[in-house]
């Protein structure tokens, strides 16, 4: 499991110190999706990237993120670069576009493979082709470019990346944002099936506490750099003990419920 | 039919797009609406189903293949280029994409001035600030602080978003054509978007509001006009529509819908590749109630208030 203590992460911003993360204690356990929900500026997205290391440089991180008895905050880049996709991969709203136009789908999932786990050969192939439909993608995706690729399309095959070492963990920051509800239904259904199939951890951060209810085996609520909340679904959705919380559900009931107005 | 205070009126309308893998596409196939002043309907459908294809219609950017478009009682295909852009000037757009769609040398209440500048000139601008200044704090950018920094330096996507809803407002616009004006919002100021948006219904405006989720389209408009892949499927007032849907496509956009505490439902998509088919239903390939009438396309039936394009739905 990923044991995150006493996180907190500070940077400058025009001249200004902001305190992004205060005193954040989450843990990532294998087989159990957590849910990470807040409003833009809640500080949701820079807990998930301080994980991997993966913020910009002159931000300060303080606290400890334990994986498997080691720090993660205290390694060097070398030392979490092996771990970055092996053990803890991430999938990004933007992922989609993070794809290299030039290089076909299949060639950049077998790049990650050769790199990583030294495949080559006809099992790199197999593999890719395995990845890429575990993904939902036909095998036939693996010649094609990204921008032959629609939103839900290229953001399977970054989805089929980020499961390419078979890593135990997995980061989702916003993965369906972009898309709409129809495609995220569906990516949403095979992330699931396939964190749950391979019994992985996922972390996921989403703006929409519907989505998360959805999903999650934990719901985490954030609200300026704090962690405010956190419980099983149902009990956040049914007894939700924080205000902000409280007004995340009622805002959703209004729209669902058709009564914003009255 | 047109007729006078009939803000956009629609009959059969048709477009079609060539492209290299799929050759001729319909983009849009068989579109009639009519709204009156102050009405407001809401498009709704996936990822290329044409919504954003037929704001384009509406505004005049793109020629329709076939059918009639009437914008503020002007027939469209008679118009004079000067009487479009006159036309234009009394629309609001508010497009999609809010990084591509500010000009990124401007601040923000330069922003939202330009058309105030383009249509009444300098002299125009001193009364325009007034209202540019009232419309971002309405919009919620109330940190007078913001508005002379630059849009592209300053400000985040839902932020941006604000600006061109602002941006859209400024000259009172008689239509406003707002394409997933919420999309980069949180929950809780969705619903402020929606009430700044009514406000000027209130006065009159008439409202076209573009989004893929079938609950705000309730909370946005009064009627409800669902699309796939160019087709009507459906059409009537929101919360029947909502409560009771007649088309197996609405339904599978209501069960993909996130709700609270509910499991998200998909539609299986099928092989990735099948599902262009020219003829029959466009849904039929993704349709779980398919049968063999869904070989021909089905005709837009009026049922009471609603009208519905289904052979399953009597």
């Amino acid at each position: 499991m990923i044991r995150i203590h006493d996180l907190n992460v500070t940077y400058r911003s025009n001249s200004r110190q902001v305190h992004a993360v205060r005193n954040a204690n989450l843990t990532i356990e294998k087989g159990r999706i957590t849910a990470l929900v807040g409003e833009s500026g809640s500080g949701k997205s820079t807990l998930l990237m301080a994980v991997t290391k993966l913020l910009p440089p002159g931000v300060s991180l303080k606290g400890s993120i334990l994986f498997e008895n080691r720090d993660l905050l205290s390694m060097t880049e070398g030392e979490i670069g092996s771990y970055r996709w092996k053990k803890i991969a991430l999938i990004l709203q933007g992922s989609m576009n993070s794809l290299t136009p030039v290089i076909s789908i299949g060639s950049q999932i077998e790049e990650v493979l050769s790199f990583h786990l030294s495949l080559n050969g006809s099992l790199l192939k197999k593999r890719t082709h395995e990845l890429l439909s575990e993904a939902g993608l036909d095998p036939s995706f693996s010649m094609r470019f990204p921008h032959e690729l629609s939103g839900g399309q290229k953001q399977r095959a970054a989805i089929a990346m980020a499961l390419a070492c078979d890593p135990p963990f997995l980061l989702a920051d916003e993965p369906t944002t972009a898309l709409d509800v129809i495609t995220q239904s569906e990516i949403i259904g095979m992330l699931e099936r396939v964190v749950r199939a391979r019994n992985m951890g996922m972390l996921m951060v989403t703006h929409d506490i519907a989505l998360a209810s959805s999903l999650g085996d934990e719901i985490v609520v954030m609200k300026d750099g704090r962690i405010v909340e956190r419980g099983d679904p149902s009990s956040i959705l049914h007894f939700p003990e924080h205000h902000h919380t409280r007004e995340l559900i009622s805002a959703l009931r209004k729209i669902e419920g058709g009564t914003y107005h009255e | 039919m047109n007729s006078p205070g009939t803000s956009l009126y629609l009959e059969n309308l048709g477009v079609t797009f060539t492209s290299k893998r799929s050759g001729k596409v319909d983009a849009l196939k068989g579109i009639s609406l009519k709204m009156e002043q102050g009405d407001t309907f809401a498009l709704v459908g996936e990822s290329g189903s044409g919504k954003t294809t037929l704001l384009r219609v509406v505004l005049g950017l793109l020629r329709p293949g076939g059918g009639k478009v009437f914008l503020l009682e002007k027939d469209l295909e008679k118009c004079t280029r000067e009487e479009l852009t006159q036309l234009r000037r009394q629309c609001g757009y508010i497009p999609q994409d809010p990084y591509g769609c500010l000009p990124p040398t401007l601040s923000v209440i330069q922003s939202v001035l330009e058309p105030c500048l383009i249509v009444g000139g300098r002299k125009s601008l001193p009364m325009a600030k007034d209202k540019a200044g009232k419309l971002l704090r309405e919009a919620g950018l109330d940190d007078p602080s913001l508005w002379d920094s630059r849009v592209r330096s300053a400000l985040s996507g839902g932020q941006r978003q604000r600006v061109s809803i602002a941006r859209a407002l400024v000259l009172d616009p008689l239509l406003l054509l707002a394409d997933e004006p919420t999309s980069m919002q949180d929950a809780s100021t969705r619903g402020e978007i929606i009430e700044i948006l009514k406000r000027h219904v209130k006065r009159g405006m008439s409202l076209i509001f573009v989004t893929h989720d079938l609950f705000l389209a309730r909370t946005a408009a009064e009627r409800i006009l669902v699309l796939y892949r160019g087709c009507p499927c459906e059409e009537g007032p929101s919360d029947e529509i909502v409560k009771d849907p007649l088309h197996p496509y609405t339904r599978a956009l209501l069960a993909a819908s996130p709700r609270l505490g509910q499991k998200i439902i998909s539609v299986s998509r099928g092989s990735q590749e099948n599902g262009l088919e020219t003829e029959g239903c466009p849904f039929r390939s993704r349709c779980p109630e398919t049968g063999e009438q869904c070989a021909s396309l089905p005709p837009l039936k009026a049922l009471g208030s609603r009208k519905v394009a289904c052979w399953k739905v009597r």
